[in-house]
């Protein structure tokens, strides 16, 4: 690290500085800090179905395998043979119940056990291939589905760290009337030239959405009759939230409950009314009618789990750093368990509508994050602006920090927790108190 | 009763490379019968756009929300265009019957934006319907290569 960095000064309350993005050190750092020493999302369990089903993924930018073991618990190994490093796994999915190293043969078992070893007889006597195990995540938890690992060992329970964000986590999940859902439609992958902290910004920044896709909800609104716009305009009664740790929402369910748009949003296109009452019906059946108006009144969020999950309308949304100015973005729609299939198949349609590589909406957002990594080039302005709203938060019952929608609340929760882990305790200076805001 | 020849096949296909090579969207929707779906496939070949996701499954109604957007100068991932020159070859007939067809070709489309060039190269699957003594689109499907790969902007029309 470069002295003249300083990197408790790049990232300040309510501005951040144009190298975070740009600066392959600080991106090194993260990598160490973020990534590699603290949860971090990898999938959803229903991608392993079966016992020896298998993904290859990223922890950061370092090659992992997650599978399922015979017992059917998931693993987190890394793929790089205890040999002389070759990955023991190359394709990205598939189902196998070893992996097997071609540059020597050595073969191991979904528990990264180390089972066999061509020639045995050419190791001495002290060769012990317990000792050759791959290496493994330290930690590997689920929370309704969703798969976290963490190659430090020593980090609160999933369920303390994911804390306020268990609540709107449960919301997306109980959608479906057996309270699952399932990953299984496969997985839209894009990326950008930019830094990967532009994507985590903006799932959750309500601030754009009526220029970055005005053409869009127009296209929506004439379709709808109405305007569509409203959610995101200065004067909606939506909110943002930070749900500390890092974690953040839009929260539009007060918006929702005013009116049917969610039963609608979720239903848009080719539902009949039979499928959307038999839906509504069994939810009713399994969670009562106050919990179903609750949870369909949610349909429509934004999350963010920090650092590298976002949860968006029908799907679970994967932030990939590939390096300072290159990241990978991967989308697993998901549809929901104990649905009449219309449901299901209006889900995708209305994902595809916006989201992927050629949807109506998402490539507009890409192309502010290229267009901002250009902009970041200009060094005479070294700060990007993050005050939007923040005389104007309150804290809620649940201790949340409160914005407005269009508010920037949510990329301020998001750097604070970059903040905390990023800069050593020593190198922080006394944690500034959060500015003290008028209770509800 | 008319049957698709290769030739009458090919003008089709050329014909839609360069309206849509030229961004002229709304002579391209003129080619397209009513009941018209555009198709590209996710992660592989394609099976049932009613159990995984596509990257494109458009009816007619998506398509024209698609051109107007491209139109109104507010699609920012076409702003500026993507400039594109597709080459289509290898043509089959894979099947023909009175007043329909079923086309298969090859295709490679280059494509420059922003001083940025990318190549693609995939599979057309056209099923074409004589409707008033033309030849309209029923179903486009196109199966690119690298449709399990990342694909950074897939915005301007396949
Ligand atoms: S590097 Fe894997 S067996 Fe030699
Ligand atoms: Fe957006």
């Amino acid at each position: 690290m470069k002295s003249k960095l300083k990197l408790e000064e790049l990232v300040q309350d309510t501005r951040v500085s144009r190298k975070i993005y740009l600066e392959n050190e600080i991106f090194m750092l993260e990598m160490e800090r973020i990534f590699e020493s603290n949860w971090v999302f990898l999938g959803h369990e229903s991608e392993l179905a079966a016992p020896g089903d298998f993904k290859t993924l990223t922890i950061g930018t370092q090659p992992a395998i997650m599978t399922r073991d015979e017992h059917g618990d998931i693993q987190v190994l890394m793929n790089r043979c205890m040999h002389r490093g070759s990955t023991v796994c190359q394709q990205e999915r598939g189902n196998s119940p070893t992996f097997r190293c071609w540059y020597h043969g050595w073969t191991y078992n979904s528990k990264g056990e180390l089972i066999g070893v061509p020639y045995a007889d050419g190791y001495g006597a002290g060769f012990d291939r317990r000792k050759f195990s791959l290496l493994k995540a330290a930690r590997v938890e689920k929370y309704r589905g969703l798969v976290f690992a963490s190659l430090e060992a020593d980090v609160e329970r999933l369920t303390e760290y994911l804390g306020n964000a268990k609540y709107y986590i449960d919301l997306f999940m109980d959608l479906s009337p057996l309270g699952e859902v399932e990953a299984r439609a496969g997985e839209h992958k894009y990326g950008y030239d930019g830094n990967w902290k532009f994507q985590q910004e903006n799932g959750v920044d309500g601030y754009h959405p009526n220029f970055v896709h005005q053409a869009y909800f127009e296209a929506q609104g004439k379709e709808l009759g109405r305007k569509v716009m409203g959610l995101f305009t200065g004067n909606s009664e939506c909110d943002s939230k930070d749900l500390a740790n890092g974690h953040s929402i839009l929260d539009m369910t007060i918006k929702n409950r005013h009116g049917t748009r969610p039963v609608r949003n979720m239903l848009r296109g080719s539902t009949s009314q039979s499928s959307g009452a038999a839906y509504v019906a069994s939810m009713t059946q399994r969670y009562g009618e106050a919990r179903t108006a609750e949870i369909l009144g949610a349909s429509n969020v934004n999350l963010a789990i920090f650092p590298n999950l976002l949860i968006i309308g029908i799907q679970l949304r994967k932030t990939i750093p590939v390096s300072v100015t290159r990241t990978a973005v991967h989308l697993l729609p998901t549809t929901l368990k104990g649905v009449p299939d219309e449901i299901n198949v209006a889900r995708l349609r209305a994902h595809e509508s916006f989201y992927g590589s050629a949807g109506g909406g998402a490539p507009d957002d890409v192309e502010m994050f290229n267009r901002c990594s250009e902009g970041l080039r200009v060094k005479g302005a070294e700060w990007l602006e993050l005050s939007r709203g923040i005389e104007r938060e309150h804290r809620d019952e649940e201790g949340n920090i409160v914005g407005h929608i269009t508010d920037e609340t949510p990329q301020r929760a998001f750097y604070r927790r970059w903040r905390a882990l990023m800069c050593d305790a020593a190198a922080l200076q006394p944690a500034k108190p959060l500015r003290a805001v008028p209770s509800l | 009763m008319p049957i698709l020849s290769r030739s009458d096949a090919e003008d089709v296909l050329y014909r839609e490379a360069r309206i849509l090579d030229e961004r002229r969207y709304r002579d391209w929707l003129e080619m397209l019968a009513d009941d018209a779906t555009y198709w590209i496939p996710c992660n592989g070949e394609g099976s049932d756009p009613n159990r995984e996701i596509s990257l494109v499954f458009d009816d007619l109604k998506r398509l024209r929300d698609r051109v107007e957007r491209l139109e109104s100068g507010l699609a920012h991932a076409q702003s500026p265009p993507s400039a594109t020159r597709r080459l289509i070859s290898n043509v089959h007939i894979d099947d023909a019957s009175d007043n329909a067809a079923a086309i298969w070709s090859g295709f490679i489309l280059y494509e420059l934006r922003h001083g940025r060039e990318r190549v693609f190269a995939g599979r057309y699957e056209h099923r074409l319907q004589l409707v008033e003594g033309q030849w309209k689109i029923r179903r486009k499907k196109v199966v690119l290569v690298n449709n399990d790969e990342v694909i950074d902007n897939l915005t301007f029309i396949v």
